[in-house]
């Protein structure tokens, strides 16, 4: 209880301190490429927090989503000659069947077995990815991936080449899927998500259809990150491999445990904190991975709200001192 | 599949022979690692996302240790044993202080301590991976009649298959097995009855882990190390147990052969797909027993 009113106390803070980010990230980075990288991995981040923050559900499998938005909106725009629009769309379609098709098949079992099922699923993703080296390029990646303007019924808008444009076009769609995930997050839908993580057993005896809740969940999930990988495959103009691998799905879950579950502006703070330290750490010591290691087993030991609870509970430190 | 002829059937009999001798020996692989993740989870309730790290070290050790003494049957011995020592080491100062928290921060540790290994591995035997050769005692075929098999994969089958044995004694018939069993159903009341559960954790945890060290080690001379080998492993791993179901002896053993042979076929059918078919097979159980083999609800 004491959780819902503090978030719901920091909802205008949080969505202005969300607005005051993206408007900082590409006048503080070096490039705007960085920064869109950034908010579209804090995207994906925001959605695996979604299902492990509030329903409890912890899925390493959305790897398979981002790469497949990736691949489908590619292959959409390549083959099929089609608008950013339409690409995008395509992405969240496919990104929330494939979601509702795993969710099927894994989402009645709990805990540690539904990782494992999200995780071995997403590997069918990968070898399928592989195995179809004709339509994905296989080990090489997806290469040519165009970034269309965007466009409606024909007319030219707005030209996304630039990489300031892409990144205001990007960081606008953040900022609606966070205020809709706000939104779902405040609504019945949200508080019952948060019931089942609290106790299962204990929601379904009061009359809810937990399944159907978390299947909800799993499917705005998986929509959301295959938006994100499309974005992704549009950013770098290239597919790799990597988006449908372990790896990805791997980096997601840290994204979102560092930065803090159940806080979405912790979303936004652990992508932003791997990116950055990919990107710094990289350039010095290709082996950086290890450091990731060690600084993951740090904060299980030491700092488990992430980032964000490891702020909040500063804020708090400072204030109760105040009061004394 | 085509009528078998006398005379042009025999080579296509031969040969699917061949790959159902290869499937067993890669099921009895992916048994010895999934048996590992199996007992750890049943007694311990704890996930270990290293466990793919752990097998890609034992292959390492296979490469380094045959270089430095050149004996295999030492190698043999040695590997697991650095695995299980460094998992006890790990057990005592670092997952212990974990037990308590919930699955997804064994996940992050574990995940960590995976990437530690694979990027230490790269550190140590650089990014390109090594070929491992097969043990000179071990070297050419077996002949049986017309049908010819290597000697090294024969030897793999039957080797895993005493290890599967010795473990299944251990587990069924001593009092160590009868503890980690009586554990998996309530470690309180195990520990309330006079067991130092410390000591039993610990070197549960340093017996799954050198299982997928021992998986490692075996598995080397056939297909090398390589650093990146650990998730593709850890993948496989989940699928065997997701099929056998979680804490099932038999479940691991039936579910890593069932894997072995169906990747194994394939790739006589369709090679680029053998890899992919292991996750269509995991599918098609999930949809007839969503709870595995061998699971309990």
């Amino acid at each position: 209880m004491k959780r819902l009113m503090t978030s719901k106390g920091l909802f205008g803070g949080t969505t202005l301190a969300v607005l005051a980010i993206l408007v900082l990230l590409p006048l503080v980075l070096p490039s705007a490429t960085l920064a869109t990288e950034i908010v579209i991995f804090a995207m994906a981040a925001l959605a695996c927090n979604l299902l492990l923050g509030y329903g409890g559900l912890l899925s390493f499998g959305q790897g398979l989503f981002f790469g497949a938005g990736s691949y489908l909106s590619a292959l959409a725009m390549i083959h099929g000659g089609v608008g950013l629009v339409t690409a995008l769309v395509i992405a969240i379609v496919a990104g929330a069947l494939i979601a509702t098709f795993v969710g099927m098949l894994s989402i009645r079992r709990t805990g540690i077995y539904f990782v494992m099922l999200t995780l071995a699923f997403s590997q069918t993703g990968y070898f399928l990815a592989y195995t179809l080296s004709k339509w994905t390029g296989g080990d090489n990646g997806l290469l040519d991936v165009p970034r269309p303007g965007l466009s409606l019924f024909g007319v030219d808008l707005v030209d996304l080449k630039g990489a300031h444009a892409y990144y205001v076009f990007v960081a606008l769609i953040f900022m609606a899927v966070y205020v809709g995930a706000r939104r779902v997050i405040d609504s019945p839908f949200g508080s019952t998500l948060v019931a089942i993580r609290e106790n299962e057993s204990r929601a379904s005896a009061v009359g809810f259809d937990t399944r159907h809740f978390k299947m909800l969940a799993f499917t705005l999930s998986g929509a959301v990150t295959a938006l994100a990988g499309a974005l992704y495959g549009m950013l770098i103009n290239y597919v790799p491999l990597d988006n449908i691998a372990m790896a990805m799905s791997e980096n997601i879950v840290i994204m979102t445990v560092i930065g803090g579950t159940g806080s979405l502006l912790g979303s936004l703070l652990g992508a932003g904190t791997l990116v950055l330290m990919g990107e710094i750490l990289s350039s010095i010591w290709p082996r950086w991975p290890l450091l990731l290691g060690v600084l993951l087993i740090l904060i299980v030991v030491f700092l488990r709200g992430g980032v964000w609870g490891g702020v909040e509970s500063l804020i708090g430190r400072m204030t109760r001192k105040d009061e004394a | 599949m085509p009528p078998l002829r006398p005379n042009s059937g025999c080579g296509m009999l031969n040969l699917y022979l061949f790959q159902i001798l290869n499937g067993l020996g890669l099921g009895m692989i992916y048994f010895l690692i999934s048996v590992g993740l199996t007992i750890i989870f049943g007694l311990l309730n704890f996930v270990n996302f290293a466990h793919g790290g752990f097998f890609m070290l034992g292959c390492y050790l296979c490469y380094a240790l045959l270089q430095l003494t050149g004996q295999f049957w030492l190698t043999l011995l040695l590997g697991p044993l650095i695995v299980a020592a460094l998992a006890w080491v790990m057990e005592k100062t670092l997952i212990r202080r974990i037990y308590h928290l919930p699955h997804t921060f064994h996940i992050l540790v574990t995940v960590g301590v995976a990437l530690i290994l694979q990027e230490s591995a790269i550190i140590v035997w650089g990014p390109i991976g090594k070929s491992i050769p097969i043990p000179e005692a071990l070297q050419g075929v077996v002949i049986m009649g017309k049908f010819a098999y290597p000697k090294y994969r024969l030897f793999l089958i039957l080797f895993s298959a005493a290890i599967g044995f010795i473990l299944w004694l251990l587990l069924e018939r001593t009092r160590f097995g009868a503890l980690v069993r009586a554990g998996s159903e309530s470690t309180e009341m195990v520990s309330l009855l006079g067991t130092n559960i410390y000591k039993l954790f610990s070197l549960t945890f340093a017996l799954g882990v050198g299982l997928a060290g021992l998986a490692g080690v075996l598995s080397g001379p056939i297909r090398g190390a390589q650093p990146f080998m650990g998730p593709e492993v850890l993948g496989i791993a989940f699928v065997v147990v997701v099929i056998g179901g979680m804490g099932s002896f038999l479940g691991a053993l039936v579910g890593g052969l069932l894997i072995g042979l169906v990747q194994s076929l394939m790739t006589t059918i369709w090679p680029e797909g053998a890899s992919l078919m292991i996750y269509g097979a995991m599918a098609a159980v999930i949809l007839l027993r969503p709870y595995g083999l061998f699971g309990r609800a």
